[in-house]
């Protein structure tokens, strides 16, 4: 396992756009979570402009436990950058055909999607590991006092929110697989949300109860956003065990897609 | 002799072109076995199936008589259509993953640049090399795990005559060190000058095979001149002449079977007639090729 994963790894590391694409999204991670509170001041800012008052520190945005879920959903809104490296790693290997010097040379099919697959997983654990490291700084800094038991609270979004980028990865490397072409797969990673708001509106009146079952429903489900709790809403601020099921099943069966696609084509 | 590679009614079909007709092939340990057909007669389709990439229609194959696996793949060093290898990468770079993946030492890499000369230009990207480079290159890859069996489609494909020549010693340098070699060529000349064994493909049936030296037997040609009368009832008179043709001053003497030159050359001494011009022509397998192929038409 840890063989291909390192031989996919080989290929990407010495690849400028990987570090380009990456270096961008790990950035883009790092610095716009831990830049939560200059922004809530600029917001506060603008208000008193209006004659208004925005009393920033009533609002715990990086206290401990609340940073945890705060981070995780903000930064769920970029894995499209890490997606979309993704699919470029797995179209070019159609578009440089080395997808089949790869099985002539001696990889067996399972093996090259295991290897594509293993570094979904690591660029996902990669991305928990940022959003940590971000949340305990930040954490430490802002809490007005740091307890053990409130750092340890909520803890379980950090798994949920692996599951919420693997699953995205898979989907766009399922997307990468079927289409083959960089461009369009990319057009069409972009749009899948609109195509599934386009269909869950239309069919609202008809079958309410399937639509948290569409695939980019669950993940908005799995982690909801954490702002309203704010202005005194109530949220759902755990996991549930259903929506992590339905997240499990689609990463299962775009992976499987995969599979079965790349088992069945000559290539 | 020990089989390296036995195909079965092998059939692979695109929609309603059937681009390989189950063919049955046989190719023994050492053999140096040139596939030969024109452009669009299956044979990079048929070594696509050998090598996994193209799933067949109907019928099998096996290697070192192992069902295909990609463990059986990893003995075999091949290079189908064309050289591929990831750009951005440098030769150097290529083949460490290469090797990764057919999991031999890296040990060998600076080895099989060496013997296609590319030490030089490794640690340059890809796709700054020529298309003798990239060539070579992959030759080299194939080499990387010591292969029991080297399989090129057209190496020598849009290279020029000093890349043309380059890639064939090369390939007979290989040969000499005892590999079994599958050559896919449409050119003729290359087969015949590489190939000890040969298969001709025609819109994907196999219309011939058998041995390179088999092609030219007994399809023997001399070219006589001698300054006397009746050389033409002389050489009829000969037990092992089977025609005779007259072509700008020359007798042209198809031989029979197992008749060749010296024997000719015996005969009119022997009858008092010393010829002042003797050359033997062997029927080069670019005229069995021709012929195989109208016969195939019929
Ligand atoms: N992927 C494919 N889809 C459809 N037709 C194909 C495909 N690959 C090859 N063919 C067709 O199969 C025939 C044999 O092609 P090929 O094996 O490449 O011949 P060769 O290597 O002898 O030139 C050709 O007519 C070609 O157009
Ligand atoms: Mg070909």
């Amino acid at each position: 396992m840890l063989h291909l994963l390192k031989i996919d790894l080989k290929k990407l590391t010495s690849y400028r756009t990987f570090w380009i694409v990456c270096g961008l999204y790990f950035l883009t991670l790092g610095f716009g979570a831990a830049s939560g509170m200059e922004l809530l001041k600029l917001l506060a800012n603008t208000f008193e402009k209006f004659g208004q008052e925005l009393n920033i520190n009533r609002i715990p945005l990086y206290h401990f436990p609340d940073v945890w879920m705060n981070l995780v959903w903000f930064s769920g809104l970029i894995k499209i950058v890490l997606a979309i490296m993704v699919v470029i790693s797995i179209t070019n290997e159609y578009t440089y055909r080395t997808l089949r010097q790869n099985i002539i040379d001696g990889m067996s099919r399972s093996q090259f999607l295991l290897s594509k697959i293993l570094t979904n997983v690591l660029l996902s654990l990669m991305s928990v590991a940022m959003i940590f490291v971000v949340g305990l700084v930040t954490g430490m800094i802002y809490s007005p006092e740091i307890r053990i038991s409130q750092m340890l609270t909520d803890l379980e979004f950090f798994p949920a929110y692996f599951l919420e980028i693997f699953f995205f990865l898979s989907y766009a490397l399922m997307l990468g697989i079927l289409i083959q072409r960089s461009g369009l797969t990319i057009i069409l990673l972009l749009l899948s949300q609109m195509v599934e708001t386009i269909i869950t509106a239309n069919i609202d009146n008809y079958v309410p109860w399937l639509i948290p079952y569409f695939p980019m429903k669950s993940i908005w489900n799995l982690i909801e956003f954490p702002l309203p709790r704010y202005a005194f809403q109530e949220i759902k601020d755990y996991i549930t065990f259903g929506t992590v099921v339905t997240v499990i099943a689609w990463t299962l069966v775009f992976n499987y897609i995969s599979y079965f696609k790349l088992k069945r084509a000559d290539i | 002799m020990e089989t390296v590679l036995s195909i079965t009614n092998l059939t692979k079909k695109f929609g309603r072109l059937t681009a390989v007709n189950n063919i049955n092939l046989e190719v023994k340990r050492g053999q140096v076995f040139g596939m030969l057909g024109p452009n669009g007669s299956g044979k990079t389709t048929t070594l696509g199936m050998l090598m996994s990439v193209v799933n067949p229609t109907a019928g099998a194959f096996s290697w070192f008589g192992e069902l295909p696996s990609n463990q059986v793949r990893k003995k075999i060093g091949a290079v189908l259509e064309h050289p591929i290898f990831y750009p951005y990468l440098s030769g150097q770079k290529n083949l460490e993953l290469n090797a990764m993946i057919k999991e031999c030492p890296p040990e060998n890499i600076p080895n099989v640049l060496e013997l296609v000369e590319l030490t030089e230009r490794k640690d340059d990207k890809y796709k700054t090399y020529s298309l003798g480079m990239k060539q070579r290159l992959a030759i080299a890859s194939a080499l990387l795990n010591d292969p029991t069996v080297l399989i090129l489609d057209e190496p020598t494909n849009g290279l020029d005559p000093m890349g043309i020549a380059e890639i064939r010693e090369l390939i007979k340098k290989i040969a000499a060190n005892g590999k079994t070699i599958i050559l896919a060529s449409h050119l003729l000349d290359e087969v015949q000058k590489v190939c000890s064994h040969f298969a001709i493909l025609k819109r994907g049936n196999l219309i011939h095979t058998g041995p390179v030296a088999d092609a030219s037997k007994g399809t023997e040609t001399i070219e006589v001149h001698a300054d006397v009368e009746g050389l033409n009832e002389l050489l009829l008179n000969f037990g092992g002449t089977s025609s005779i043709a007259r072509e700008n001053g020359y007798y042209q003497v198809s031989l029979r079977d197992s008749f060749n030159s010296k024997d000719l050359n015996r005969f009119l001494f022997e009858h008092g007639v010393v010829a002042d011009h003797l050359v033997t022509k062997r029927k080069s397998l670019e005229k069995m090729f021709l012929e195989i192929l109208a016969e195939a038409n019929h």
